[in-house]
């Protein structure tokens, strides 16, 4: 008798095992609203130039991702919108991939906001966005000098 | 003191092992059971349309405003802030679609192709090595779709659609969310679709 319990027992032990990980993740109900950290990671992203010209500002983010290495994936003129990819140091095997908005501001300016992945991990590191900023307006000064 | 020997102390750990192997026996990996298959197609004609209505409508919103590129640029922004990368942006079409990978199913060795892959794409190439997809790993993929259309000449509808886990997102929770920072953005109060839309 007590070893038809253990049997039981060790049956329903078995089959919770076996169930452990058949669940599906499901969606947060936060999954499309941005965190505060993820709004706070917006101001090292974004950054204002003296460019008037969303033509103009297009072609220099464009060609401070061809100065970093990148290959442009998408490039939408009307929207402001550029996304690039490029393999990742050390070994080449990871990947980073970048979306920079260009959008006008009403003073004439034009806000330049860059956003950086590597594999799938956001990068927070406020450093990558200066160096890339510091490429964006070395390359818009020399497209002024052209 | 030695156990005494029971009549079916014999049999117990061989009727454990063939009820466990009975168990397993064309059990799927725990991979499979997570996903749904779909065998029988007249199930999806089947669903009420009742409940597409539903979701159209937790999917929905009218905005103030005919301004559908205004609309586009507070979505891709929006985007941006939560990591997705934009894939289709057709401002004629009113439509953006983006994708980010969450990590459920991630290897756990290092694997280019993991983050390579294209869901647009089905062969992938390489240096050393080509590889017929969709590979399994696309179940970490979350999609989104949004479009945008004119209601009448000063109104526009936003529709957001949200593919979580290989399956349409239904529960409107995270609509209801995303058009919340949609109206932040925007400066406008969306309103949900009634009458004609």
């Amino acid at each position: 008798m007590r070893d038809g319990i253990t049997i039981g027992k060790m049956l329903v032990l078995a089959g919770l095992l076996l169930m452990q990980g058949c669940a599906a993740p499901q969606p947060s109900p936060d999954l499309l609203a941005p965190t505060e950290a993820q709004t706070k990671l917006r101001s090292f992203q974004s950054r204002t130039f003296d460019v008037a010209d969303r033509k103009v500002a297009m072609r220099g983010v464009i060609a401070a991702l061809q100065d970093l290495g990148f290959i442009i994936e998408r490039a939408n003129e009307p929207l402001g919108l550029v996304t690039a990819a490029r393999f990742a140091e050390p070994d080449n095997r990871s990947v980073v991939g970048v979306t920079v908005t260009v959008r006008p501001q009403a003073d004439g300016r034009t806000m330049v906001r860059a956003n950086a992945i590597f594999n799938n991990t956001p990068i927070d590191d406020p450093k990558v966005y200066q160096n890339f900023f510091a490429t964006l307006a070395r390359s818009l000064f020399i497209n002024k000098e052209e | 003191m030695p156990v005494p020997r029971t009549p079916y102390s014999g049999f117990l750990p061989t009727g454990f092992m063939l009820a466990v192997c009975f168990l397993l026996q064309g059990c799927p990996s725990p991979y499979e059971m997570r996903h749904e298959n779909q065998w029988d197609s007249r199930e999806q004609i089947g669903m009420a349309e009742a409940s597409q209505v539903k979701l159209r409508a937790a999917q929905s919103r009218v905005f103030d405003t005919s301004d559908s590129r205004r609309i586009l640029v507070a979505v891709v922004s929006t985007m941006q802030d939560l990591n997705f990368k934009v894939q289709v942006l057709d401002e004629e079409l009113g439509v953006v679609s983006g994708k980010l990978l969450m990590s459920f199913e991630r290897p756990y060795y290092p694997d280019l192709y993991y983050n390579l892959y294209d869901d647009q794409s089905l062969l992938l190439f390489s240096k050393n090595y080509r590889m017929w997809g969709p590979f399994w790993h696309r179940s970490d993929l979350v999609r989104l779709t949004v479009t945008v259309r004119k209601r009448n000449e000063k109104q526009s509808v936003v529709r957001a659609s949200l593919q979580f886990y290989l399956q349409a997102v239904e529960n409107p929770e995270p609509y209801q969310r995303f058009f919340q920072t949609i109206e932040k953005s925007l400066f406008l109060e969306g309103h949900p679709v009634q009458g004609p839309g």
